[in-house]
């Protein structure tokens, strides 16, 4: 490790820790890299213009933000979550399941948690609340742990971001993600049928069966979405970084002409709010491509490789090791920035040991993801607090379970690989 | 003034929103164009949909993409909107905030003023690189450092705000810690 490289990481330690944002933060430090290095400080520019540049499938992400936001705005979301009361709403702690399968549906229609608990999330915790069944604490934890399903069941905006570091298929890690995602609705639902016994949340009234088709009707066409979406990229119709583009045409057309549900004035706001998101997430991942240079062209991960094959580790316990590692900075640090800025350095070792890069990547976002609702800095906690104004400390009281179980369904994830590449492997996947 | 600036971040925002939408609908063309070429038969009766024309439309994203980042960081994107590490921010008082936002400001808005010389004379270069697909939707006389540009704005624009952000806390002060109420997708 360079002096250069030193100074590099210090300065964004630094600016980073006393808040500024991160994408500056990496910007100054890159340039500090290379006017140490004696290199031509333009340098930071050319390579981050280059590299978003050259990266088709970042394309995605402003277009699944765009259908989320669609999606959220335009009743998709309340129509869905019609459908899935009268579903599984009869059932002790039947919200409870409601929310759990209302994500799972979203999850395959949106590639952000923070969307599925912004939006989904919100309606459900005011039924929960409304109902004087639950505590508000027990609503948003629930609500908080099944958004983090969200980006694991494709689309998923987290796992273009992987593809673009690790050069995986997005075809395959989409896949991979989709029986983790069933594993954690299962076990979250099994925590919600335990929990309600035990505390004895009374029954909801059920919606009769004769109603079932008309709400089914109803939702329908949103229904429709995931089997779309999946069909487009499998069927080889369209490809993946297409498949956002049909999911928000899809959903425009259904909340504006079909749903009537989306004035243009609305949609010129879901415009201005989408560019605003996807400009901020995008100069992330521009600053992440710089640091990416500086690290590769340090070696860094090849070296770190090199130790740790010397070391004659066991891949399994190398997996371990590094989930622990990213579960712990889950707690302090974005979603984002681990998956473009930490996972990078494990992704040769992992080459060098054999381990599966599509089996990381599914596990790596899966960990990333509870790490959104690992308190001390938990994103969908924030969320969910912003939207709802139910205090963090009630949320937080009530979330620790709900992260018990994911923890367990995310240990699963390790030790069988086979749950994540059982259907890319049957979809033609070598790996 | 304040009707001027008012006026300024719509126009910047209408701007943002507009290549949202032109990118969005340019991949639904592009699309559209991959099933339509499949039908030998169509240029014929409609000369505009010849699938040759339509080259373009995946390198256009690319720029589309690039100007909306840059772009929506420099004019339309908030403060509070950044992905940032705010857990010490948050906790310290309200006079060492005001010193962590007038050191962090400081280096973000000297740094990216410096830089703003040499990553443009980097850029030189470019004047003669042609686009891949683009002469055919902007003329012959397109070339990638007129696509770049748009990094000297977010340069100069960023630089400007920050300095612009140290001077006020510098002259009253910073607000209370806002609360950690930030939405943001992509996670």
């Amino acid at each position: 490790m360079s002096f250069q490289f030193l100074l590099c990481l210090g300065t964004l330690f630094l600016l980073a820790g006393i808040g500024a944002p991160i994408a500056y933060a990496i910007l100054i430090s890159s340039l500090v890299y290379l006017f140490a290095a004696g290199q031509d400080i333009g340098l930071a520019g050319k390579v981050l213009m280059d590299g978003l540049y050259s990266s088709f499938v970042l394309l995605a992400v402003p277009l699944f933000i765009v259908a989320a936001n669609i999606m959220n705005a335009g009743t998709i979301s309340d129509r869905l979550l019609q459908f899935c009361i009268a579903l599984v709403g009869r059932f002790r702690g039947g919200l409870g399941h409601v929310n759990i399968v209302a994500s799972l549906i979203f999850s395959g229609m949106s590639g952000s948690a923070v969307a599925d608990a912004a939006g989904i999330g919100k309606i459900i915790i005011e039924m929960m609340t409304k109902s004087g069944h639950y505590t508000r604490g027990y609503a948003a934890a629930i609500t908080a742990a099944s958004a983090t399903i969200g980006p694991i069941i494709p689309p998923s905006i987290p796992m273009v971001l992987y593809a673009l570091v690790s050069n995986t298929s997005i075809g395959y890690l989409f896949l991979g993600g989709i029986v983790p995602g069933l594993l954690m609705g299962a076990v979250l639902m099994g925590l919600n049928i335990w929990l309600s016994h035990r505390r004895n949340f009374a029954l909801e009234q059920a919606v009769p069966l004769v109603e079932l088709p008309r709400v089914t009707v109803n939702a329908f066409p949103a229904l429709l979405m995931p089997a779309i979406l999946l069909y487009g990229i499998y069927g080889g119709v369209t490809t993946p970084t297409e498949a956002a583009a049909v999911a928000a045409f899809y959903a425009l057309i259904l909340a504006g002409l079909f749903y009537r549900a989306l004035s243009l004035r609305k949609l010129y706001e879901i415009l201005v709010e989408s560019a605003r998101s996807s400009a901020a997430v995008g100069i992330v991942i521009g600053g992440a491509l710089i640091l990416n240079y500086i690290v590769a062209s340090e070696n860094i991960p090849t070296l770190m490789a090199a130790q740790l094959v010397g070391l004659d580790v066991h891949p399994l316990a190398f997996l371990i090791t590094v989930n622990i590692l990213l579960l712990l900075l889950g707690c302090v640090l974005d979603a984002t920035t681990i998956i473009l800025v930490i996972i990078p350095l494990f992704i040769p070792t992992c080459r060098e040991l054999g381990i599966d890069l599509v089996h990381f990547g599914v596990v790596a976002v899966v960990n990333c993801m509870i790490g959104l609702i690992t308190p001390p800095y938990g994103i969908l906690l924030f969320v969910i607090n912003a939207v709802t104004r139910i205090p963090l400390n009630e949320i937080i009281r009530e979330i620790w379970p709900f992260l018990g179980v994911l923890l367990a369904a995310l240990a699963a994830l390790i030790l069988f690989p086979g749950l994540v590449l059982w259907l890319p492997r049957a979809f033609g996947y070598a790996g | 003034m304040k009707q001027i600036a008012a006026g300024l971040k719509h126009t910047a925002q209408a701007i943002a929103a507009a290549m949202m939408a032109v990118m969005f609908l340019t991949f639904v063309l592009q699309i559209f164009i991959r099933y339509s070429a499949r039908l030998e038969w169509l240029p014929d009766y409609v000369p505009f949909l010849e699938p040759t024309r339509f080259g373009w439309t995946l390198e256009l994203c690319l720029v589309l993409w690039l100007w909306l980042v840059f772009w929506g960081n420099a004019f339309v994107v908030r403060e509070s909107d950044h992905v940032r590490f705010d857990i010490l921010y948050s906790r310290v008082s309200r006079r060492t905030r005001r010193i962590f936002v007038i050191v962090s400001g400081l280096c973000i808005a000297v740094g990216l003023a410096v830089s703003i010389e040499p990553t443009w004379a980097k850029f030189y270069i470019l004047r003669l690189k042609k686009t891949a697909t683009l002469s055919s939707l902007f003329g012959d006389g397109i070339r990638m450092r007129d696509l770049y540009v748009v990094y000297m704005l977010f340069l100069v624009a960023v630089s400007a705000r920050y300095f612009w952000i140290v001077w006020q806390a510098f002259r009253h002060g910073v607000p209370d810690a806002p609360g950690p109420d930030e939405r943001r997708p992509g996670e």
